[in-house]
C-alpha cells in the first residue's frame, strides 16, 4: 500500500512540477479550470433536462440512445493515447519504474488510480451525477453505480491502450505508423460533426437512425454501465444486477489485460521486433548542388516523420473544407470566382513553416556547413511547396470536376504564387521567430527554450498579410482573363504571373539570406535557451 | 563572396585564440581564455563538467558568437566570414547533431554534398568512410534505429568526408567500443602527421596522456595550464611520474571525497 501510495503521489508530483515550470502551461491551467467546472456544471445541468424530457416523451429512445452516447464516450476516451499521440502519454510509461521492486500489478493500479483523480476525470462526476438523478429519481444511487462502473471500465480500456502503444512504441516503426494513424483519426474525427451536420444533419439522420432502431449499442461493454443505470431507474432489478456484473466483468478482464500486457511487453516476452534495414539499394542524394541536398534531405526527413508528414499533408483539408463550406452556402454551387478566393488563399498554408526550429539539434549541423545560406533557404523553400504539392493537386482536381478543365491552369498558378510569395516571407519569420519545438520521444509538455508564443503569432499574422499584398499584382493577372471573359489571356498573364512572383521571391529571400547570416548564431543560441 | 581571412599565421599556428569570452545573462561560462595551437598537433582540451570545453569548442566552430575575444583558424577569422572558417574546420560536437530520418549512407552524402564535393567523390568517400568504421552493413539503417556508438561514427565521419585541416573533437571516443576506438585513434594520429591540426576534449585523460602533444586545462571558464605534460608537471612542480590525472586533479583543485557511506562502511 505504501509503494501504491508513493507511486500515486510521484505522478502527482511530476504533473505539478511540469505545470509549476511552465508559465504557459499555468497560464492554461487557470483558464482550463474554470472552464472545465463550467462545462461540467453545464452538461450536469443540460443532462438532466435531456434525459427527463426522453423519459416523458420518447421512453423506448432512452436505452439505445444512451448505449450509442456511452459507446462513443468510451471509444473516444480509448482512443485518447492514439489522439494525443504516444509521446503525450507519459502517464502510461512503466518503463522508468521496472528498475524497482514493484509488482506489476501494482503499477498498473497506481496508473488507474492517479487517472481517477485527475481533473479531467473529476469533471465528469457531475453529469454522471445529474444523469443518475434523471435516470434513478429516488434509486439514484444504484444509477449512479452503474454509471461509475461504466466510467471506470472507459478509463481501464484508456489505460490499456496507452501501455500497450507505448510498450509497441519502442519499435520505432511501430511507433511512427502509430503516430500517423492517430494523427490521421484525430482528423477525421474533428471532420466528422461538419460532414454529419451538412445539408440540415441528413446524413446523421441516415448513420444514426438505424444504429438505434437496431440497438446494435447493446453488444458495446461501454454501454453496459448506462444500461444498469437505466434499469436501476426502472426499477428492474435482474437486469440492474446483469449489466452490473458483465461490466465489472469487463473492467476486471481489461485490467488483467493490461496486467498481461504490461507484463509481457515491459519484459520483453512479447517481442516488437527491430526495425530492419531498408534504403541501401537505393541511390540517395541525386539532386545536384547545395539546394538539391537540402532539398532532397528534407523531403527525405518529413516524409519519413510520421508528425511532419501529417502537417504536411493535413494541408490538404483546409482548402477543400473551405470550398465545401462555400458549396453548403450557395445555391449556385461552386464556380469559378470561388475556386479562385480558395485558391489565393491556399498558398498561406506555407506560413508558420518553422522550418529552422524543426530542424531541432540537426540545425548545428545545417548551419555548420559552408553553404550560401540563400542555397539554403531557398532549397528548404522549395521542398515545403513540393510537400504541399497535394493541396495545388487537391484544388485543380476540385477545379475540374467542378468548373472545367479550362480554369485548372489559373488555380494551380493562383496556389504556386501565394506559396512561393508566403515561403518568402516565412523565412523571416522562420528566423526571428522560431518556435521551439522538443527533441522526438521528449516530453510535448516539458518547457521549452525559445519559445515566442504571442509575438510569432503576431509575426505569423503580419506574414499572412504581407503575403497576400505581395501576392496581389499576380493574382488579378490570374484572376484578369477571367474578369474580361477572356480566357486565351492566361496564355500571357499566368507566366506573366509566376515569373513575377518568383522575381518578388527572390528578392525578399536574398534579404531572409543576409539576415540569417547575421543572426545564424543568435538563432541556434535562443533554440539551445542560452539567449 | 570575398573572404576575411588574415594571412596564415608565419608562426605555423593553425588555431590562436585571444580573450575569447562567452557570458550567458549573468554568468561567465567562458573567461578571457587565450591559447595557441600548432599546426599538425593534437591539442587535449581539458576540464570538468561545466568547465566550458564544449563553450569554447562551439565558439571557436562558429556556432556561438563570443561576449568578445577572437580567434583565428586556418587564418579564416571568428569576427570575419564564418563560411570561410566552416571550409577548413570539421567539428563533431557532444550533442550530435544528425537527422535522425535519414540513413546513415543519406546523412554522409548529404554531408559531403553539403562541402561542396562532386557527386561521384561524396560517394566513394562515403563508401570508404562506412567501410571504414564498420557502419557499412546498417548504411540502410535511419540514424533514429543507431545505437549511441553508431551515432558518434557516424558524427565524426561526417566530421571527416571533406578532409578539413583542423578537426574539433568534443569527446569523440565517449560511447565508442574498444575496437572502433583502436580504429578511430589510429585513424587520428594518421591525420596529425599529415598536418591536420586535432583539437580533442576528453575525460579519459590516460587517452588524452597517449595521443596529444599539448594540452589546455580550462577550469571555472578560464585557461589554468598548457604546454606538454612535461612543461606543466615543472611548473607546477610535480614528480616526473605523475600521470596526467594527477596533474589535472592537483590543477583544478579537485575535492575527491574520501569519506565512506555509513550502510556501506
Amino acid at each position: 500500500m505504501d509503494r501504491l501510495i508513493a507511486l500515486v503521489g510521484l505522478r502527482f508530483r511530476l504533473e505539478a512540477r511540469a505545470i509549476s515550470g511552465s508559465r504557459g502551461r499555468k497560464f492554461g491551467l487557470l483558464l482550463a479550470l474554470p472552464a472545465l467546472a463550467f462545462f461540467s456544471a453545464a452538461t450536469a445541468l443540460g443532462v438532466f433536462a435531456l434525459v427527463g424530457l426522453v423519459s416523458r416523451t420518447e421512453p423506448s429512445l432512452l436505452l439505445p440512445a444512451l448505449s450509442a452516447i456511452a459507446t462513443l464516450f468510451g471509444l473516444t476516451w480509448a482512443l485518447s493515447p492514439l489522439l494525443a499521440g504516444i509521446a503525450a502519454t507519459e502517464t502510461h510509461d512503466l518503463t522508468r519504474l521496472l528498475s524497482y521492486p514493484v509488482p506489476l500489478t501494482t503499477l498498473v493500479a497506481s496508473s488507474l488510480i492517479a487517472n481517477l483523480l485527475q481533473p479531467t476525470v473529476l469533471a465528469q462526476v457531475p453529469p454522471l451525477a445529474a444523469l443518475a438523478l434523471a435516470l434513478g429519481g429516488s434509486r439514484w444511487p444504484l444509477a449512479f453505480f452503474g454509471l461509475a462502473l461504466g466510467l471506470l471500465l472507459v478509463l481501464a480500456a484508456g489505460q490499456t491502450t496507452g501501455i500497450a502503444l507505448h510498450a509497441l512504441s519502442r519499435n520505432r516503426r511501430i511507433h511512427d505508423r502509430v503516430v500517423f494513424v492517430g494523427i490521421g483519426l484525430g482528423v477525421l474525427l474533428s471532420l466528422f460533426p461538419i460532414l454529419m451536420l451538412s445539408r440540415g444533419g441528413s446524413a446523421a439522420r441516415r448513420l444514426v437512425v438505424p444504429l438505434l432502431e437496431r440497438d446494435v449499442f447493446l453488444l458495446s461493454p461501454f454501454a453496459w454501465g448506462a444500461r444498469a443505470a437505466v434499469h436501476a431507474g426502472r426499477g428492474e432489478g435482474l437486469a440492474f444486477v446483469g449489466f452490473s456484473l458483465a461490466v465489472t466483468v469487463a473492467l476486471a478482464a481489461t485490467v488483467g489485460v493490461s496486467t498481461v500486457l504490461a507484463h509481457r511487453l515491459y519484459r520483453g516476452e512479447l517481442d516488437t521486433g527491430e526495425a530492419t534495414a531498408r534504403g541501401a539499394s537505393r541511390a540517395p542524394m541525386r539532386l545536384p548542388g547545395a539546394v538539391g541536398a537540402v532539398v532532397e534531405k528534407e523531403l527525405r526527413v518529413v516524409w519519413r516523420d510520421p508528425r511532419l508528414k501529417a502537417v504536411s499533408l493535413s494541408g490538404v483539408i483546409g482548402p477543400l473544407l473551405l470550398l465545401f463550406l462555400l458549396g453548403q452556402g450557395s445555391a449556385a454551387g461552386i464556380g469559378p470566382a470561388q475556386l479562385f478566393s480558395v485558391a489565393s488563399m491556399a498558398g498561406l498554408g506555407v506560413i508558420g513553416a518553422n522550418s529552422f526550429a524543426l530542424e531541432r539539434q540537426g540545425l548545428g549541423l545545417l548551419l555548420g556547413f559552408p553553404v550560401d545560406r540563400l542555397a539554403i533557404l531557398v532549397g528548404k523553400n522549395l521542398a515545403l511547396v513540393v510537400l504541399r504539392g497535394p493541396v495545388l493537386v487537391s484544388l485543380a482536381l476540385a477545379a475540374l470536376v467542378l468548373a472545367g478543365p479550362g480554369v485548372v491552369p489559373a488555380v494551380a498558378s493562383l496556389v504556386l504564387v501565394t506559396q512561393v510569395i508566403g515561403s518568402a516571407a516565412d523565412n523571416y519569420l522562420s528566423i526571428l521567430f522560431p518556435i521551439a519545438v522538443p527533441a522526438a520521444g521528449r516530453d510535448p509538455n516539458a518547457p521549452i527554450a525559445g519559445t515566442r508564443g504571442l509575438g510569432a503569432a503576431a509575426m505569423g499574422l503580419v506574414a499572412m498579410i504581407a503575403t497576400l499584398v505581395g501576392a496581389a499584382p499576380f493574382a488579378f493577372l490570374a484572376w484578369l482573363p477571367h474578369l474580361l471573359a477572356e480566357r486565351w489571356l492566361w496564355l500571357l498573364t499566368l507566366p506573366l504571373a509566376i515569373a513575377g512572383a518568383s522575381a518578388v521571391y527572390f528578392m525578399a529571400t536574398s534579404g531572409a539570406a543576409r539576415l540569417l547570416e547575421r543572426r545564424e548564431q543568435d538563432l541556434l543560441a535562443s533554440l539551445r535557451g542560452e539567449e | 563572396m570575398q573572404e576575411s581571412v588574415t594571412r596564415p599565421s608565419s608562426d605555423g599556428h593553425a588555431i590562436v585564440v585571444e580573450g575569447l569570452t562567452r557570458t550567458f545573462r549573468r554568468e561567465t561560462a567562458v573567461d578571457h581564455v587565450s591559447f595557441r595551437v600548432a599546426r599538425g598537433r593534437f591539442f587535449g582540451f581539458l576540464g570538468p563538467n561545466g568547465a566550458g570545453k564544449s563553450t569554447t569548442i562551439r565558439m571557436l566552430t562558429g556556432l556561438l558568437r563570443p561576449s568578445s575575444g577572437d580567434a583565428v583558424i586556418e587564418g579564416a577569422r571568428l569576427s570575419g566570414d564564418l563560411l570561410a572558417l566552416k571550409r577548413r574546420i570539421g567539428v563533431l560536437t557532444e550533442e550530435l547533431p544528425l537527422y535522425e530520418r535519414l540513413t546513415g549512407e543519406e546523412h554522409l552524402l548529404f554531408a559531403a554534398r553539403m562541402h561542396g564535393l562532386p557527386a561521384t567523390e561524396a560517394r566513394g568517400r562515403t563508401h570508404e568512410l562506412l567501410e571504414f568504421l564498420s557502419l557499412a552493413d546498417e548504411r540502410g539503417k535511419l540514424v533514429v534505429d543507431y545505437s549511441q556508438g553508431m551515432r558518434k561514427k557516424l558524427a565524426l565521419a561526417c566530421a571527416l568526408v571533406h578532409g578539413p585541416s583542423v578537426l574539433f573533437l568534443d569527446e569523440p571516443l565517449n560511447g565508442i567500443d574498444p575496437v572502433s576506438g583502436r580504429v578511430v585513434t589510429d585513424l587520428l594520429r594518421r591525420l596529425t602527421a599529415r598536418g591536420v591540426t586535432l583539437f580533442f576534449t576528453s575525460h579519459v585523460l590516460d587517452v588524452v596522456e597517449r595521443l596529444c602533444d599539448e594540452v589546455a586545462v580550462i577550469d571555472h571558464g578560464r585557461i589554468v595550464a598548457q604546454g606538454t605534460l612535461a612543461e606543466i608537471r615543472s611548473q607546477r612542480a610535480l614528480s616526473g611520474d605523475a600521470s596526467l590525472e594527477d596533474v589535472f586533479l592537483r590543477l583544478v583543485s579537485a575535492d575527491v571525497k574520501r569519506e565512506n557511506l555509513s550502510w556501506i562502511g
